[in-house]
């Protein structure tokens, strides 16, 4: 009965209504299409890094240093770091090097890259497996090749698991094909081309105990720079060698950085302009509201002479603010909804190779709080104002 | 004298609005009983007390002293709530503008108390239109206001006040805006109620109108100066001035 009276009146101003909602639909539309966007910025980089990525770091020599031999790390390093830094919970050996490939007549000058069972980037094979803790711990001589690998080794295509690849001394047999990368500016590739389990690469490439890199997986991810720092200073500590020597770190906060940069600054514009138009626009429905009542003052007297309380009233005047307030950021999402889905589909898929799902939930938990804190900021007082007229006043207004 | 047949039993009603440091005294010690069943028509120039008279006795307003019992319960000193629940339940008004909410329908206009007070719509609706086949309108209960005709506007409003089934119809000058044929219908649709036993009050300040009442109580500053019963029926000891 009240929102079937609150429609017929909207409906029965359809100009008015449209005018006074047309600040919340610009308001909600700015802020649910930065939503989308953000949620597909946000996206693509966890859909590019798989969920070790949220609580592991790389650490590896700094490229730029006087002797850059003194900076490699041992083996024997993890095992200390492992035991003696609390946050971290394991470490494994990164490596690579070029290597001359082999599979039939087809040869290629071929990274080899040593990984775990559990890749930091997040990867869909086109072909196979990937690495197996088995294969890891049975130090097997298997590896999972990339689409660039496959598409210069295989040009005939077919599914290669199972062929072999020579490189020198060694045999590898092909347990699975990486899919092709997707395309967009910000879609980085990791590893390298050819992927062996790392206690293979150890047994047949290192020399002594000498490593290249380290990946950590720490505890809780919160620390995770500070976890970086301490074990900067261990292996420093172990290696005895000054600050002279330097290490660079790569995590999932350094990649999704720069993307946050640019971001951050539109969305604070974007947010502003969306208060902003909130606010504007709620002293709009006030006004509207308290017009409404004043043309309606007898209906109001009628209605209390009848017998209506004046919690009924307000409610009455209450829900027909947020009936507004309701159509306003509903028109406004959807429209945001939209117009940020297709720029999401010509420019940000461009960008990142990747589209999110549209964040419904999201955007109508957004709606809604906007449409609420519209409806009681702005409808409230009017609705008051309604309930606490004096009948008799009510039924003399002409 | 038996008190449990009053519809309406008022003792020394005075109000008395304040403006500024002045004190208007609208109402000085009325009193006025009226049996159930009756058809009163109160009169009296502008400034007579006449509205002030009608408000109290709609409970719209309250006394500045005195006690007024409406069905018995008296009604004297409820707040604003208890007031409203009070004209829910024992009131129906008939206004001169008819005051129907525009695009609702008929039946939705009758209804209306009836949401108030918190009946089930299948109920409402059920009532809604038996009370307006009373009014001799079921088969414009689908038309809005704008579609009807003064008359069946007005008979729309009294199948708004009769719909809760009040103690005492309260009309304030039903007719003032219909002409001469339409008003003669009017008041025989509210000398019909009256001759089914509703109780009926009505403000005028038309004799020809008041002459269709059984009972003519006059107001002139604030005191009623005459009450008197008229032709067909005698009213009791009601006259007491």
């Amino acid at each position: 009965m009240y929102f079937e009276e609150a429609i017929r009146v909207l409906l029965g101003n359809k100009a008015r209504t449209f005018l006074t909602i047309i600040g919340l639909i610009i308001g909600v539309f700015s802020v649910i299409s930065i939503e989308v966007l953000g949620h597909s910025m946000a996206g693509s980089i966890d859909e590019s890094l798989g969920a070790l990525a949220d609580n592991s770091f790389i650490i590896f020599p700094g490229s730029f240093q006087g002797n850059f031999a003194r900076a490699a790390m041992r083996l024997s390093d993890l095992d200390a770091i492992v035991a003696e830094i609390p946050n971290v919970t394991a470490a494994v050996p990164l490596g690579g090097m070029r290597v001359l490939m082999r599979h039939g007549h087809n040869i290629g000058n071929l990274t080899l890259f040593s990984d775990s069972s559990d890749p930091f980037a997040k990867q869909p094979l086109a072909f196979g497996r990937n690495l197996s803790p088995d294969d890891i711990s049975g130090t097997a001589d298997v590896g999972v090749i990339n689409w660039k690998t496959y598409q210069r080794l295989f040009p005939q295509g077919g599914d290669p698991t199972g062929e072999s690849l020579y490189a020198g001394p060694h045999r590898y047999v092909i347990i699975g094909v990486l899919a092709e990368p997707r395309r967009g500016a910000l879609n980085a590739t990791f590893g390298g081309d050819v992927s062996i389990p790392y206690t293979t690469y150890l047994r047949q490439y290192v020399r002594g105990d000498r490593i290249f890199a380290a990946r950590f997986t720490v505890r809780s991810a919160d620390d995770m720079s500070a976890t970086e720092v301490a074990v900067i200073k261990k292996i420093r500590d172990l290696r005895k060698v000054g600050s002279d020597v330097r290490y660079q770190t790569f995590d999932k906060a350094q990649f999704t950085q720069g993307v946050n940069g640019i971001f951050s600054a539109v969305t604070v514009v974007v947010g502003l302009i969306g208060a902003v138009s909130l606010v504007v626009a709620g002293i709009g429905v006030m006004n509207i509201m308290l017009v409404s009542i004043a043309e309606r003052t007898r209906e109001i007297g009628t209605r209390k002479a009848i017998g209506a309380r004046r919690g009924q009233i307000l409610w009455q005047f209450l829900i027909e603010a947020a009936l507004m307030s309701s159509l306003g950021c509903f028109i406004g999402m959807a429209l945001g909804l939209l117009v940020g889905g297709v720029i999401n589909d010509v420019f940000i898929v461009k960008l990142t190779g990747y589209t999110a799902p549209l964040p419904f939930v999201q955007a109508f938990l957004i709606t809604t709080v906007f449409a609420a804190v519209v409806t009681f900021a702005f409808g409230l007082y009017p609705a008051f104002r309604a309930a606490a007229l004096d009948p008799i006043e009510a039924l003399r207004y002409e | 004298m038996n008190n449990d047949t009053l519809a309406i039993d008022l003792q020394r009603i005075t109000k008395t609005y304040k403006s500024g440091s002045l004190e208007v005294p609208a109402l000085q010690g009325v009193d006025l009983r009226i049996q159930r069943g009756e058809y009163v028509a109160i009169m009296g120039p502008s400034g007579s007390g006449k509205s002030t008279m009608m408000n109290i006795l709609g409970c719209l307003d309250r006394p500045t002293s005195g006690t007024y019992r409406l069905d018995g319960e008296d009604v004297s000193h409820l707040d604003d709530n208890a007031l409203a629940a009070i004209r829910l339940r024992k009131l129906g008004f008939v206004f001169q503008g008819f005051n129907l909410l525009p695009r609702t329908d008929a039946l939705k206009n009758v209804a209306l108390p009836l949401f108030y007070a918190g009946v089930s719509t299948r109920e409402r609706n059920a009532r809604a239109t038996e009370t307006l086949r009373e009014v001799g309108l079921a088969d414009r209960a689908h038309h809005k206001p704008s579609e009807l005709s003064g008359g069946q506007q007005q008979r729309v409003a009294i199948a708004r006040a009769l719909v809760n089934d009040p103690a005492v119809l309260l009309a304030d000058e039903p007719t003032g805006n219909l002409d001469t044929k339409t008003s003669a219908d009017i008041m025989a649709l509210i000398d019909q109620l009256h001759a089914g036993g509703r109780t009926i009050i009505m403000v005028t300040h038309d004799e020809n109108i008041a002459r269709n009442a059984r009972r003519i109580v006059r107001l002139l500053d604030g005191k009623i100066v005459s009450d008197d019963a008229l032709g067909y029926e005698k009213v009791g000891d009601a006259n007491l001035l």
